[in-house]
């Protein structure tokens, strides 16, 4: 052998890759290669890390028991694996397609046009694996599409749009069937007719209600359903039919041991056919948030505002068409939804479904309390509201009080996809009157002037309609002429960016203040010039007892805005015993603070001057 | 005498259900170890487990003439393949394991530590990078590793848990080998 020895000869002869003849090559080579034979340890040196893996592995008498009992099911036989393959299920569609021609020509009826009557697809599940293991569209069974069905075997049947498929199909029996522990046989769910979602910002809570139109069969029914990689609630769920109430009973909800992330309803039915069904339940991940958008007029005078609220979904499901609904207000919760929603089994509720499938909220909300029926959720005001006298216009958010909360409906429906987030505008007013203030105070912000705008969430401010939710304002300034009045009334002139920040929740007929940052266009600088005491006093070992400081300020304030300008300007002394006299008037704060207040015209400077007395130890005596 | 793989499966077939259970205690610490090596998580580790034994179960009728323990490895890793492409698609976290970084681990394994937490501290680091070198070979290549190096099976064994040639095992493992000597971390003497 030439030279040393390659690494991949090394490694393939410690690890006895290579072939007995190179094998027994490398291992003479390396009898008289002190060099490879170095190189080799280190090899081992290195692999050896490989062995802090070589623990031992103890399997749980759990694990061991709960596969055990998984193995004391019976083997579910394949339905139909044939319709596996697409293949074999487009020659049944061409073999199907031909025995309806021949029937239709045999029956001699071939010859009158007829329309051919649509028909829906049954799904029968096959059994499934893990839930965990199952996409989060595959949360209620019935989602399954067409494109997803290729793992399914699909027939035709002229049914309604689902199939709640019979525990034992036949009559009525007279007790309940064993909840089934595997995935067999069960209830596809068509897709939503209907879904709601009413979305709380305060806490990470939504309701959704769904309505579902099913078709059952006579007797026991079950009925599947999933939330694996969901953030819903099983705790939560809940079922009740919109019709025929009295001919079907919901009877349990069963958590099927040793399957994650599924539920099964059993149902008993008086009837068959297809009745609608609404599925209510909690879940976690989807939000909402506010946000605003100021336009200022030239003279600062007035500005436009809109209010947005942006809604976010990441609840890993997604909602089409949903009816979505905003709640402001905060609510109390017992439970993060979030939590419950990742529990391993849904067992241990904490919340109890009361009879009758209604939730009893009465032993989780402490004061604030919401129930369904008083949120009011009705399906009413849901499409068809888009086009008026062929005219589209903009959707409205309506906003209606309700007890302690504020509840905001989105006109119309929307498709809120996981993963996705979606902006709407909430309202606009115009010419809502403003008053800018600059203030100046250095406790609070040092030797920086603050811009605020204030205005009030009442009708004179063409605002106050319904109090507005916390958030984000951006406030812009028109900057320069506008293009054209048109632009100007659509905020399409030159903006330039004032300065943002966040607001609380602003009851109507409260006033908000918004802090807009520094201004660097109006400075104001406080100089001091003369500092002195007087009035000393004794006690009577001589010691001081008492004294007066004086001090005198100077304040200079330019305007180098081209608009005249408020200001405030705040002083502190540090103690409550204080007097002062000031070249302009002042009101006083607070006990250690006055207040000055001034207009500039644009472009200009102002001085003024105080001179502050404080009083020290027994001079404190001095103020009345 | 002890019960060979063959006769409890036969016996498991006819409905023994003692059977069964001696066959999943038979292999269960091995099954399980391959599993978490494959995966690097016990939970996932333990629903793979789960999943490898109720295929077992639904199709014994299968098994003909192959060994029952390459047969079962076989199943475990197409458990395991699909499951982590699947993770990797839907990117699932763990919810329930509370501690899953680095650090994390260290920090426990010192806080585990009876002696020398230094040590302990440095050892429980190396691991983790061991198991993530491991983790970052491609899926194959792992499986390869795990079932030659820590399962012991020779290569002839993996080919057949693996359904491919002796000579492909070969190459994958010379990959896998070839790609962790550049990753492993030198252990402490």
């Amino acid at each position: 052998m030439k030279g040393h020895l390659t690494n991949k000869e090394l490694i393939e002869y410690q690890f006895k890759l290579a072939s007995d003849v190179q094998m027994k090559g490398v291992a003479e080579h390396l009898e008289g290669c002190a060099k490879c034979r170095e190189h080799l340890e280190q090899l081992k040196r290195k692999f050896s890390a490989l062995d802090l893996l070589r623990e031992d592995v103890e399997v749980s008498e759990d694990l061991i028991s709960q596969v055990i009992e998984q193995a004391g099911q019976p083997v579910q036989p394949k339905i139909l694996s044939i319709w596996r393959t697409r293949w074999a299920r487009a020659a049944a569609a061409v073999l199907m397609v031909g025995l309806m021609f021949l029937f239709v020509r045999l029956s001699g009826e071939g010859r009158r046009y007829e329309p051919v009557q649509k028909t829906d697809k049954v799904i029968v599940k096959k059994p499934l694996g893990p839930a965990r293991d199952r996409p989060a569209e595959r949360l209620l069974v019935a989602q399954a599409n067409e494109e997803k069905a290729e793992l399914e075997e699909e027939f035709e049947q002229p049914s309604g749009h689902g199939v709640l498929a019979s525990a034992e199909p036949g009559p009525a029996e007279p007790g309940p069937p064993f909840a089934p522990a595997s995935a067999i046989e069960l209830v596809v769910l068509p897709r939503r007719d209907k879904v709601q979602l009413t979305i709380y910002n305060s806490a990470d809570l939504t309701l959704v209600r769904e309505r579902r139109n099913l078709t059952l069969k006579k007797g026991w029914n079950w009925l599947q359903f999933m939330w694996a990689n969901t953030l819903i609630d099983p705790t939560s769920l809940n079922l009740e039919p919109l019709e025929k109430a009295d001919n079907i009973d919901i009877q349990q909800l069963v958590f099927p041991a040793r399957l994650r992330e599924l539920g099964r309803w059993l149902i008993r039915s008086e009837v068959s056919g297809q009745v609608p069904f609404e599925i209510t339940y909690f879940t976690s991940g989807l939000s909402w948030r506010a946000f605003y958008m100021g336009t200022l007029s030239q003279d600062e005078k007035k500005m436009y505002l809109q209010g947005y609220v942006r809604v976010g979904n990441s609840s890993g499901e997604d909602y089409e068409k949903a009816q979505t609904r905003l709640i402001v207000g905060k609510v109390h919760l017992l439970d993060e939804i979030a939590e419950l929603a990742r529990r391993q089994y849904p067992y241990g509720s904490p919340w109890p479904i009361a009879h009758g499938g209604r939730y009893d909220y009465s032993g989780r909300m402490a004061g604030d309390e919401i129930s369904l029926d008083e949120l009011n959720l009705g399906w009413s005001g849901v499409n068809g509201f888009f086009q008026e006298e062929g005219k589209l216009r903009r959707r409205e958010i309506i906003k209606e009080g309700l007890s302690e909360y504020f509840l905001y409906t989105i006109e119309g429906t929307d498709t809120i996809a996981d993963k996705w987030g979606k902006r709407l505008l909430s309202f606009e007013a115009e010419d809502v009157n403003v008053t800018s203030l600059y203030k100046y105070d250095e406790e609070r912000w040092g030797n920086q002037t603050v811009r605020f705008v204030s205005f009030a969430n009442d009708e004179d401010h063409n605002l106050g309609e319904t109090p507005i939710p916390n958030g984000n304002v951006k406030i812009y300034s028109q900057a320069d002429e506008p293009v054209s009045p048109s632009a100007s009334r659509c905020g399409q002139g030159y903006l330039s960016y004032v300065g943002g920040t966040g607001i609380k929740y602003i009851p109507v007929n409260e006033e908000i203040e918004l802090n807009l940052g520094p201004a660097r266009l109006v400075k104001v600088e406080p100089k001091s010039m003369d500092f002195k005491t007087d009035n000393y006093m004794f006690d009577h070992k001589g010691n001081i007892s008492g004294w007066d400081e004086i001090r005198t300020w100077q304040i200079e304030i330019a305007n180098t805005r081209e608009l005249p300008i408020e200001i405030e300007i705040t002083r502190g002394f540090d103690t409550a015993y204080w007097t002062l006299q000031a070249d302009i008037p002042y009101e006083k704060h607070d006990v250690t603070h006055a207040r000055f207040k001034l207009n500039l015209e644009p472009r200009s400077k102002q001085e003024f001057g105080y001179t502050v007395t404080t009083y020290h130890g027994v001079r404190e005596e001095v103020i009345p | 005498m002890e019960n060979t793989d063959k006769s409890l499966l036969d016996a498991h077939r006819q409905g023994d259900a003692t059977a069964f259970a001696e066959l999943v205690r038979r292999y269960g610490n091995s099954l399980l170890g391959y599993l978490m090596r494959m995966c690097g998580n016990r939970e996932q580790a333990e629903d793979f487990f789960q999943e490898t034994f109720k295929r077992v179960h639904e199709k014994a009728h299968t098994l003909r003439g192959e060994q029952f323990k390459s047969w079962l490895f076989t199943i475990a890793t197409r458990v395991a393949i699909d499951g982590l492409r699947r993770r990797r698609r839907l990117q699932v976290v763990s919810l329930t394991q509370k501690v899953d970084c680095a650090e994390g681990r260290c920090a426990i394994a010192v806080a585990d530590a009876s002696c020398e937490p230094s040590q302990e501290a440095v050892r429980a680091e190396q691991k983790e990078q061991v198991r993530l070198a491991i983790e970052s070979l491609p899926d194959r290549q792992r499986a390869t590793l795990v079932l030659a190096y820590y399962e012991q099976l020779s290569y002839k064994e993996v080919a057949e848990v693996l359904s491919c040639s002796v000579g492909t095992v070969k190459t994958q493992m010379y990959r896998a080998l070839k790609t962790l000597s550049q990753r492993l971390p030198d252990v402490l003497e």
